[in-house]
């Protein structure tokens, strides 16, 4: 993708996000999760992928989703929890899978996305023997859990095509790094399994396309081996909606100065007049999908 | 009722019938993966033929039992159907979260895969002598079987590796070979015939009390009142979820009680749980209260003397039983 492509795309996710956080508080969406300042790394990753490789993602979904390409209303139906949503409403944001697009599972719990990715990788190359790879998405965070070592052990010895994403924003929920993380990088943790490792800044669209592309293509998929890419980046919204924040607005401004978009808009030379112009386009398709969607049917079921 | 010696050896039968259900549909069904800590060994020792014939199909992992599921998982979405040897059943308390949070809700958001998470009950003390299955019954979205005798053991499996769904499936390694009756025995040959999961068993025909239990517990009610010649209705649930209650309320009408004999823990077990929906279903035709019997709330010890004492005796069940049927 080019850069206006990568730009319209990480918009298209901010204002789906914003306008889903307006429903929240409304009640019309339930305990929804963002990425807001994060959305360079899923377009920038998926950007760098086949159409046909594996993303495996954590409960911070809609930019995953929207970034491996999906249609916006069954995304937005799904979100709203109804009967037309990509998983007919049953799944919400948090446990979304979409294999038509290869977004192949998302998780809620910390940690659990890593090994059943791990699990996807081994299972397309020596199973399906196909040459695809697996990206999986999770924040800084899941390092502490258990799952993600145990999975870090199983990757390397069965020598699995796996792009490990570590979105590092420094926050467990609402809960700072000095807390959870005991080494300055998460990268740094990863010599002890021999799986190389970089940190790169997760807020340049540019750069993730272009270092993600490199990796993927000289090393996991050629050599079908697991490699974390650290992405350094700002969440600048809150853990999740109704929760307060530990950061004071202060600190969360001068993070916005790192904010992917207004970075890709200073390097695009996007005017004002361009820029609402894309912004109207694209909040006039959500409003448009909306008032469809809230028409759809609310999912039914038996039980039994 | 003693126990055997060495429980390495006791209910190979079980084992053997399990793993022909697995080896008959590998040779079919090339999506079949065997995994887990240690399962280069296990089948090594229990099933040489699969180690020979599909070397690529089973994959040893580390001591990591939550990870080794949820990776299982991950390629259960690539279209294989993993079975998951976890090994002993207090093992899978350490990967209750793989199990109930990935396993069970991603069939329930996504189109249902096969998925089977074996295990076996051993007795050698406090964290290898557990017997977790109900706690597993509770849990939307997982099937649990436990099979007492080695046709039952194929058949199950056989299902289990065609279900569009998980299963648990447990090995009672309690069950002593030597009182397997010869219907119970494998014929010989690649027969595949599965059993349908729900579908309890009569074992004996009675009319006077109708006894319900599974696994350890049942094998040792069937050679009971086979010895006594006694007539009561012997069922095997066979599946402790889904559980058959057409035909146990069937039988329960027709004799009037109801005994329900548990290897597990009675409190808030199976036993508990069937008890209750038999009283709703039957009052009118009950002539006595559902009596429960099984093993007490208590920590399984090292110590085999004290093994026996865990779960009720010949004598205990047999009084229990005349009761009910006056």
């Amino acid at each position: 993708m080019n850069l206006t492509e990568l730009y319209e795309r990480m918009v298209t996710i901010r204002i789906v996000e914003t306008r889903l956080q307006e429903l929240c508080f409304k009640g019309e969406a339930g305990d929804l999760h963002f990425s807001k300042g994060q959305e360079a790394i899923s377009v920038g990753v998926c950007a760098a992928l086949r159409q046909s490789d594996h993303i495996v993602t954590h409960h911070r979904t809609i930019a995953h989703e929207i970034a491996k390409g999906s249609a916006l209303r069954p995304l937005i139906a799904e979100v709203l929890g109804k009967a037309t949503g990509i998983n007919g409403g049953l799944a919400g944001e948090m446990h979304i899978n979409n294999p038509a697009i290869r977004h192949t599972f998302s998780f809620q719990l910390v940690g659990t996305c890593v090994p059943v990715a791990t699990g996807l990788a081994y299972a397309l190359r020596y199973y399906k023997k196909t040459d695809d790879v697996v990206a999986v998405f999770f924040g800084d965070a899941c390092t502490s859990n258990g799952q993600f070592h145990e999975a870090m052990n199983i990757a390397k010895i069965k020598r699995v095509p796996l792009l490990l994403v570590c979105e590092n924003n420094g926050l467990a929920g609402n809960v700072r790094k000095e807390y959870y993380l005991p080494t300055e990088t998460v990268a740094e943790r990863m010599c002890g399994y021999g799986i190389k490792a970089e940190t790169i800044d997760g807020n340049d669209v540019s750069l993730v396309q272009a270092r993600t592309r490199e990796v993927v293509e000289l090393y996991v998929r050629p050599e079908s081996k697991p490699l974390l890419l650290e992405m350094n980046t700002t969440r600048l919204c809150c853990h999740k909606q109704g929760q307060g924040d530990i950061r004071s607005k202060e600190e969360i401004a001068k993070l916005a100065e790192r904010d992917p978009l207004l970075l890709t808009e200073q390097k695009l030379g996007i005017t004002q007049q361009q820029k609402e112009k894309l912004w109207s386009k694209i909040e006039m398709e959500f409003e448009r999908i909306l008032q469809d969607v809230q028409k759809d049917a609310w999912p039914t079921w038996n039980p039994d | 009722m003693g126990l055997s010696k060495d429980p390495w050896f006791r209910n190979r039968l079980i084992r053997d019938a399990m793993y022909q259900a697995v080896y008959n549909r590998m040779k079919v069904d090339d999506s079949i993966y065997i995994m887990g800590e240690g399962s280069h060994m296990k089948i090594h020792f229990d099933s040489p033929q699969i180690e020979k014939e599909f070397p690529d199909r089973f994959i040893t992992l580390p001591i990591s039992e939550d990870a080794n599921t949820n990776f299982a998982v991950g390629m259960a979405l690539a279209g294989v159907k993993p079975i998951v040897d976890v090994i002993t059943a207090d093992f899978l308390y350490r990967t209750m979260d793989s199990i109930c949070n990935t396993v069970a809700k991603s069939n329930f958001v996504s189109e249902p895969k096969t998925i089977v998470i074996r295990a076996e009950f051993l007795t050698a003390g406090p964290t290898t002598g557990q017997r977790p299955e109900s706690l597993f019954t509770h849990i939307p979205g997982l099937n649990v079987v436990i099979p007492s005798n080695p046709v039952d053991a194929r058949g199950l499996m056989a299902t289990a590796l065609e279900e569009k769904g998980a299963t648990l499936f447990f090995e009672d390694r309690m069950i002593e070979d030597a009182t397997t009756s010869r219907e119970d025995m494998l014929p010989s040959g690649l027969i595949y015939d599965s059993i349908p999961f729900g579908k309890a068993k009569i074992r004996r025909r009675g009319h006077k009390v109708t006894v319900l239990s599974y696994a350890l517990t049942l094998r040792m009610l069937d050679v009971l009142f086979a010895k006594e010649n006694l007539e009561y209705e012997l069922i095997d649930l066979r599946s402790i979820y889904p559980v058959d209650y057409k035909l146990i309320s069937e039988s329960v009408s027709r004799t009037g009680a109801l005994l329900i004999v548990e290897p597990d823990v009675t409190y808030a077990g199976v036993g508990a749980e069937i008890a209750a929906k038999i009283s709703e279903m039957c009052f009118e035709k009950l002539a006595h209260p559902v009596k429960r019997l099984g093993a007490p709330r208590i920590t399984i010890p090292a110590s085999r003397s004290l093994h026996d004492l865990m779960l009720p005796s010949e004598k205990r069940i047999l009084e229990v039983a005349e009761e009910l049927s006056k």
